[in-house]
């Protein structure tokens, strides 16, 4: 029964660090544009001007 | 082989650029073809610079140029370093990041682009755009390169930035991400509560009967309480506090049950644990707060989503031109004072009231009384804020400083008007009779089992518990919310959720003529002695310079064209100017006179045109009524709508216009105030009026009215004093969209009646004894979910017939 005890704690404390993560990142302003991110992950790479040497 | 390819021509020519229909093959750059030069410019940077990708990463990806009217110098108050600073975030010297507005942002080729802002001007180190709020963040280094520069960038892509008051609503943007940063926190800390204490409960109750290790038990008694706590204080402290405040100024809001279901979850649930009563109910309390935030979040992102709508033309400046002692300045409205001479040129507005030092000049009140004819001002006269110059530049002596209230009242009158009040006051009614309800049945309850302390404790916290009207809070913001959403997709932009709820009891619709039932440019049609391509070719290109209607009318709003020399135009009167070696005069007839001498017979609205010193013929102007207007005026008689016209305008399309009103239902050359004593005459028999404008001319019939809206030709133009904007070719889903309001109420009713059914089960539950958590846990939940399914689901559906 001890061991389901420390088992509980542990995920919660593990699941209260991703909560955590999560005040911090609002905080930071993260969730702010929900929008742009969206649209912005679809454009390509810029295409480089490098030569690879071979 | 001799394969002739056929010969095909195509049947319509589309701009490279923006998708427009070209007029002509003219303008053309290579295999590529524009429909204006400023199309053509774009093309050609973003071609020097390898940025061709620009049309592939979207559709319609291009802003259309035409009729953009390019004036540089709009960015010389960039030079002032106090007015960059309204557009700055942080400067340190050498790195300064500023925020701008565009306006024409739309897409995902636009965010692309703007990302790449470095490309063309190597003093900025990067940008970065928010599309919601088409806003763009620059970081620049301030000793290579200035905002002025970056701005005319900007503008010579085709995306120039809003150089006026609201575009540098800072304040108001920083309290809505503070707000919506607060509800995400708070949803948050509930959501992980929630879904933990509910995790917790599922053990409890699966071990239903037998008993559990104690110091199990223990541990998840104290997690639940552990997790409980914050979920009080914090998430759920926006009720708490509303309730609060209400109760001190003696009002009884709809927060104050939502208040008091929760505190008497929590309390009773902490007692129940500690004293070993019971499980307490503190995965129903933790998952009511999520649900009850969620709902608020909506609300929030409705209001968020009008604020960004607002795609509106410079119309308050943030600076004006100065001279003290001899030299000219451009300085931030706010630091003029009184006695202070301004030089107010061609379009720009006045921003404080001023004695006019020049001759004459003409000032188009358009904005501030509705006369869309500017004003003749001699020197000496009174001129007022918020009033446009017309023709030549002016120099004004400031009366009184510029007055924020003032100019702000003329822009936003939507806060003061009875809608959002009318629906506050009604739910505040509403909670007022159902707090006293529900406190009574608890009572009763309690005491019918009295003899029992702890089963009437019980009983009566429980109905409080089961009675929380958070379906009630629920359920008219998300349909509504969702509503406005849906409605923005198809061109509708409704300002507050309020407005739904009125437009349901409109009956009688007046609208105006100009702008709104007709396209806002009256049609120009000729009539004198025939006139060559050359000749017609040179009258659009020096109309083209004046913005008088009638010019635009005649230049078919083209930008001001090339190589057209001596231009000269006499506000409010007409226009000369030279091309292709012709001498071109447009103008009244009095015009016509003083520049050649000629005697014509004058019809007010005509406009004459001379060649070369010979009056050649006379534009009249007519009006064209928009293609859907018929068959929407038909669907809304369908309605039982009562319709009438009411506009400033002759009478001269009356024959038009009375296929599709009543001749008594008529009314011409009414001026602004006559309109709006025709729209409280409609009022009178207790009907809701709404008024539908193009909001420049009639905006204090508007402000009259239950309901407004403005029909607008371009998205980038203003509508203060209405409740809804609409694009000028949505105007036929007038009538679906009355239809779409009833839909709505019979949604919040449907939700409404379900609420009931639920609280009258749970209530008789309650009275009983028999509430149990296990059943408060799976129907609070339930009710909370059906609630915003039927209004999320409800408000999308009915909008199919949107097409």
């Amino acid at each position: 029964m001890s061991v389901m005890i420390m088992l509980v704690i542990c995920s919660i404390i593990t699941a209260g660090g991703f909560l955590v993560a999560f005040l911090i990142a609002t905080k930071q302003g993260q969730y702010d544009d929900l929008g742009t991110p969206a649209v912005r992950m679809l454009f390509e790479d810029e295409k480089t001007t490098t030569i690879d040497n071979q | 082989m001799n394969d002739t390819p056929p010969f095909t021509v195509p049947t319509s020519l589309r701009c490279a650029h923006c998708g427009d229909f070209c007029a002509d093959t003219s303008i053309a750059d290579g295999e590529h073809l524009f429909c204006c030069t400023g199309c053509r410019s774009v093309y050609e940077i973003l071609q020097s610079r390898d940025m061709c990708d620009y049309y592939s990463v979207d559709t319609d990806a291009g802003v259309s140029q035409k009729g953009s009217r390019r004036d540089l110098a709009a960015f010389d108050q960039l030079d002032s370093p106090a007015v960059v600073a309204q557009f700055t975030d942080y400067s340190d010297g050498k790195i300064t990041r500023a925020r701008l507005t565009l306006p024409s942002m739309h897409c995902a080729s636009c965010v692309w682009l703007l990302e790449q802002l470095h490309r063309f001007d190597a003093g900025v180190i990067s940008s970065r755009v928010d599309l919601l709020r088409r806003t763009v963040e620059v970081e620049y280094n301030s000793s290579t390169t200035s905002l002025k520069s970056i701005a005319i960038l900007l503008s010579s892509l085709g995306y120039e930035p809003l150089l006026s008051r609201e575009g540098t609503e800072r304040q108001r943007d920083a309290e809505q991400r503070n707000t919506s940063r607060g509800i995400y926190l708070r949803l948050g800390v509930a959501g992980f509560a929630a879904g933990n204490v509910m995790m917790i409960s599922i053990a409890r109750y699966l071990a239903n009967g037998q008993v559990m290790d104690l110091s199990l038990e223990r541990l998840f008694a104290m997690l639940s309480i552990v997790l409980s706590v914050p979920v009080y204080f914090y998430s759920a402290s926006p009720w708490l506090r509303s309730a609060l405040a209400s109760l001190r100024r003696r009002v009884v809001s709809l927060d104050v049950p939502v208040a008091l279901g929760i505190t008497t979850l929590f309390v009773r649930s902490i007692i129940d644990i500690v004293s070993g009563g019971g499980e307490g109910f503190l995965d129903s309390f933790a998952g009511l707060v999520f649900f009850l935030l969620i709902g608020k979040l909506f609300q929030q992102k409705a209001f968020e989503a009008v604020s960004f709508d607002r795609t509106v033309r410079s119309f308050f400046p943030l600076s004006v031109r100065r001279e003290q002692r001899g030299t000219e300045d451009i300085v931030p409205i706010d630091s003029i004072r009184t006695g202070d001479l301004m030089i107010v040129r061609n379009g720009e507005v006045i921003p404080a009231d001023a004695v006019l030092m020049s001759e004459t000049g003409y000032v188009d009140y358009a904005f501030v009384t509705g006369e869309s004819v500017p004003v003749e001002c001699t020197s000496g006269s009174m001129i007022y804020a918020g009033g446009k110059v017309v023709g030549t530049a002016v120099r004004l002596t400031a009366t009184r400083p510029v007055s924020q209230s003032y100019l702000a009242s003329l822009w936003e009158r939507t806060s003061s008007r009875t809608p959002r009040v009318a629906y506050g006051r009604l739910s505040d009614r509403f909670g007022a009779w159902f707090t006293v309800g529900t406190l009574t049945i608890a009572f009763i309850g309690a005491i019918i089992w009295l003899p029992d302390v702890s089963l009437a404790m019980n009983v009566c916290t429980s109905v409080l518990i089961i009675a929380c009207p958070c379906a009630l809070t629920l359920a008219a913001p998300i349909t509504l919310g969702t509503a406005m959403g849906v409605l923005g997709r198809f061109g509708i932009f409704v300002k507050n959720v309020g407005v739904l709820l009125e437009l349901k009891r409109v009956s009688t619709i007046v609208f105006d003529k100009t702008g709104t039932l007709s396209s806002s440019l009256p049609e120009a049609i000729y009539s004198g002695r025939s006139l060559n391509d050359r000749e017609a070719e040179a009258i659009r290109a020096v109309a083209s310079h004046s913005s008088h209607p009638y010019s635009q009318s005649i230049a078919l709003s083209a930008a001001p064209q090339e190589h057209v020399f001596g231009v000269r135009e006499v506000g409010g009167k007409g226009i000369s100017g030279r091309y292709l070696g012709m001498d071109i005069a447009i103008g009244s007839g009095e015009y016509m006179h003083d520049v050649c001498g000629a005697e014509v017979v004058t019809q007010s609205s005509d406009t004459y045109v001379a060649i070369d010193g010979c009056v050649a013929g006379v534009y009249g102007l007519r009006s064209r009524i928009r293609d859907d207007v018929p068959s929407m005026i038909t669907q809304l008689r369908a309605l039982s709508m009562r319709t009438k016209l009411v506009t400033g305008d002759a009478d001269r399309d009356a024959e038009m216009l009375r296929r599709l009103f009543n001749v008594d239902d008529m009314t011409f050359r009414a001026k602004p105030a006559e309109k709006v004593l025709a729209v409280e005459r409609f009022q009178e028999d207790g009907s809701a009026v709404l008024m539908v404008g193009d909001g420049l001319n009639d905006i204090s019939a508007m402000a009259a009215a239950d309901v407004a809206i403005a029909v607008t030709n371009e998205t980038s133009t203003l509508a203060p004093a209405s409740d809804v904007v609409m694009s000028a070719d949505r105007l036929r889903d007038l009538p679906s969209l009355l239809r779409y309001t009833v839909d709505l109420s019979r949604v919040i009713a449907v939700s409404l009646w379900f609420t009931m059914a639920y609280n009258v089960l749970g209530l008789t539950l309650a009275l009983t004894g028999l509430l149990t958590p296990v059943i408060t846990a799976i129907m609070m939940p339930v009710s909370s979910l059906l609630v915003i399914g039927i209004s999320v689901v409800g408000a999308r559906v009915l909008a199919r017939r949107f097409v």
